[in-house]
């Protein structure tokens, strides 16, 4: 199916039924959950799931979300799902992802072909001298959802890390979220190192562990992988959703200090059209701008050293008292104060 | 029909029919009251009654298996049941004064009924003592069946922080020592990669029981979350402690586990770690816990 546009919104319908939301309704089956109840209000049937060409929407896959977590009742229904999704059975994707050279090549992966493995929840990858850092920003509007999309995607990039290079990795966890009730089971599958209350979401990993090769690699099947998924990912129509893709024009064009009429005619519309369109994902060009702002500056901040001046013209406020203002109603917190927490 | 209520098809029965023949005897003989000469207060009162003595039956024959208790419970909540039913007849139809077996009916029913309830519970309990000491080790002091983990089954980390807070005041006010103990099975991911996530279920279920068979009357066992569990430990200081864990790493790597599908042996092994309570909170106290077993992990890169 090819989309009118090259980016899907949170009604196209371009998941496979068959791979990452068949992973999540087996895994209620398993736990003697009806199958009727399950499928509630998705539109779905379970006799059309195992068709290789029922696809359904992000919209949809999120009211299943919603059934499943209800059904459950459980705290660990989002760990149990994050297991098994990373490289999972999601055909050549997860192919390439499991004969990988080594971490840092299995990321850019996941990145380059998120709309067929991580479709709801955007990772980005971000390498400084140190570090590696892995974003996770909402493509869908995921709503109350988000929550357990975090922790089933941070969940299976850690079990892969360890499943595929054969030994625990010293992840780092940030969440915007305050700690959970249920902290155990972050401890069980994230490991020890867990920080609530950020900025941002994200996993970080010393960035000498990305390129320790991965002992199962097959050069040439790797490569059939790849080429394979691509060809499924261009036959998608549709590389990335729209809140992805302006994301990421945000990023680029940060400098710029675009506004909504900026965005709009880059995305060939017109205002009125992207308001509505965003809207309908549950958020707004003020909110989206805000933060891609906050996190360019805290990355200047922080992996930059830029001073509140420089950050301030980096992003064209007219002066620092301005920029600090627009901070705090981002974050909460003034600059100062926020990196000596993010510090400590 | 749920499966329960199929075995008492002919209890139900029976009290169909009597309460039946009980009104057609009353219609027999005597006359409809007008609706002007309803009192409300009477219908809703006694009706209600009847209702709910039906329900009390429905919710016992349906949750409890069939035996000798439920019989004597059904037993007196059936006569109950027919007692009130009657005096709610009258209210509907009004019998010549001549007749005199309505009230017996009325009546006698109710002092039967309630010898049989009074007997069947004084076994319920008898029977209750019986199924606490098969639950010994998993439950201790309080039940709260929502907390339970629905896998294992075993009490989940929320029972756990709540026991711990009656545990860690206990032991302040008896001067008692306190530890607590996890065990982490290792490369459990390896398991449900290699065998899938229904033998991995199967193992936990193996575990569970294995871990209750080497623990003491008064220990308490918890599943923490996913291969985590937690063992809280009343009267034990840290030698102890360390030896019982010690001991059940030991079971654990002797345990043969077979898989359902070709029957061969899932190889175990567990990281075990302790900590002594202290003066602090449950939180603080499973924190400490969860940095002891990733202490104790570190040397072990290949596991999960």
């Amino acid at each position: 199916m090819t989309l009118p546009c090259p980016w899907y919104e949170c009604d196209s319908r371009i998941i496979a039924a068959h791979q990452q939301p068949a992973t999540l309704i087996e895994l209620c089956l398993s736990r003697g959950i009806d199958s009727h109840r399950l499928l509630r209000g998705t539109g779905l049937f379970v006799e059309d799931v195992p068709k290789a060409d029922t696809l359904i929407s992000p919209a949809q896959f999120l009211t299943l979300i919603d059934n499943a977590q209800r059904l459950l009742g459980a705290d660990d229904s989002s760990f149990l799902f994050g297991q098994r999704l990373l490289p999972g059975h999601h055909g050549a994707a997860s192919q390439a992802l499991a004969l990988a050279n080594n971490l840092q090549q299995a990321l850019e992966l996941l990145g380059e072909l998120r709309a067929l493995l991580s479709p709801l929840l955007t990772p980005r990858l971000l390498l400084d001298e140190h570090h590696a850092y892995l974003y996770w920003l909402d493509s869908c509007g995921a709503g109350e959802q988000q929550r357990f999309l975090l922790e089933a995607n941070m969940t299976a990039v850690v079990a892969m890390s360890r499943r595929l290079g054969g030994e625990h990795l010293p992840w780092q966890c940030h969440f915007r979220q305050a700690p959970p009730r249920y902290i155990e089971q972050y401890w069980v599958n994230l490991g020890e190192d867990l920080h609530f209350n950020r900025p941002y979401n994200l996993l970080r990993l010393p960035r000498e562990h990305l390129t320790r090769p991965w002992p199962q690699t097959v050069q040439s099947t790797a490569q059939v992988a790849c080429q394979q998924a691509r060809a499924q990912l261009h036959g998608l129509g549709a590389d990335a959703s729209l809140l992805d893709t302006l994301q990421r024009w945000l990023f680029r064009h940060v400098r710029q200090a675009p506004n909504l009429d900026h965005a709009a005619a880059a995305f060939a519309m017109s205002p009125a059209t992207l308001k509505r369109k965003l809207h309908k994902h549950g958020t707004s060009y003020q909110e989206q701008h805000d933060q891609i702002r906050m996190l360019v500056a805290l990355y200047l901040y922080q992996l930059k050293g830029y001073s509140n001046d420089e950050v301030a013209s980096h992003l064209r406020f007219h002066d620092a008292t301005n920029f600090r203002r627009s901070f705090k109603r981002w974050t909460g917190l003034a600059p100062s104060t926020l990196l000596a927490l993010l510090r400590g | 029909m749920p499966s329960l209520l199929h075995h008492h098809r002919l209890k139900l029965t029976a009290l169909f029919l009597a309460a039946n023949l009980g009104l057609l005897l009353h219609l027999a003989v005597g006359d409809l009251k007008a609706v002007a000469e309803w009192v409300w207060l009477d219908i809703v009162g006694e009706g209600g009654s009847t209702v709910l003595a039906l329900v009390w039956l429905g919710l016992i024959l349906k949750s409890r298996p069939a035996g000798r208790v439920t019989n004597l419970l059904a037993i007196g909540l059936s006569c109950v049941f027919f007692s009130w039913w009657i005096d709610l007849l009258d209210e509907f139809i009004r019998l010549p004064d001549a007749i005199t077996w309505d009230h017996w009916l009325e009546s006698a029913p109710m002092p039967v009924g309630l010898l049989f309830l009074t007997y069947g519970i004084y076994h319920w309990h008898h029977e209750q003592l019986a199924i606490s000491q098969q639950m010994e080790k998993r439950e201790r002091l309080f039940r709260e069946h929502r907390l339970f983990d629905k896998l294992t089954p075993l009490g989940g980390a929320d029972y756990l922080r709540k026991q711990l807070e009656l545990s860690l005041q206990q032991s302040a006010r008896e001067q008692q020592p306190l530890s607590l103990l996890v065990v982490d099975i290792n490369a459990f991911d390896g398991i449900n990669q290699r065998f899938g996530h229904g033998e991995g279920d199967r193992v936990l279920q193996a575990v569970t029981q294995l871990l209750l068979l080497n623990l003491r009357q008064q220990d308490l066992l918890c599943r923490l979350a996913g291969d985590r569990f937690v063992v809280l430990l009343p009267n034990t200081g840290e030698t102890l402690a360390t030896q019982l864990a010690g001991e059940l790493a030991e079971s654990l790597r002797h345990l043969a586990h077979k898989s359902r599908q070709h029957g061969e042996r899932i190889q175990l092994s567990a990281t075990a770690a302790t900590v002594m309570a202290l003066q602090e909170t449950p939180e603080n106290l499973l924190q400490r816990l969860n940095l002891a077993l990733a202490k104790a992990k570190r040397p072990l890169a290949l596991s999960a």
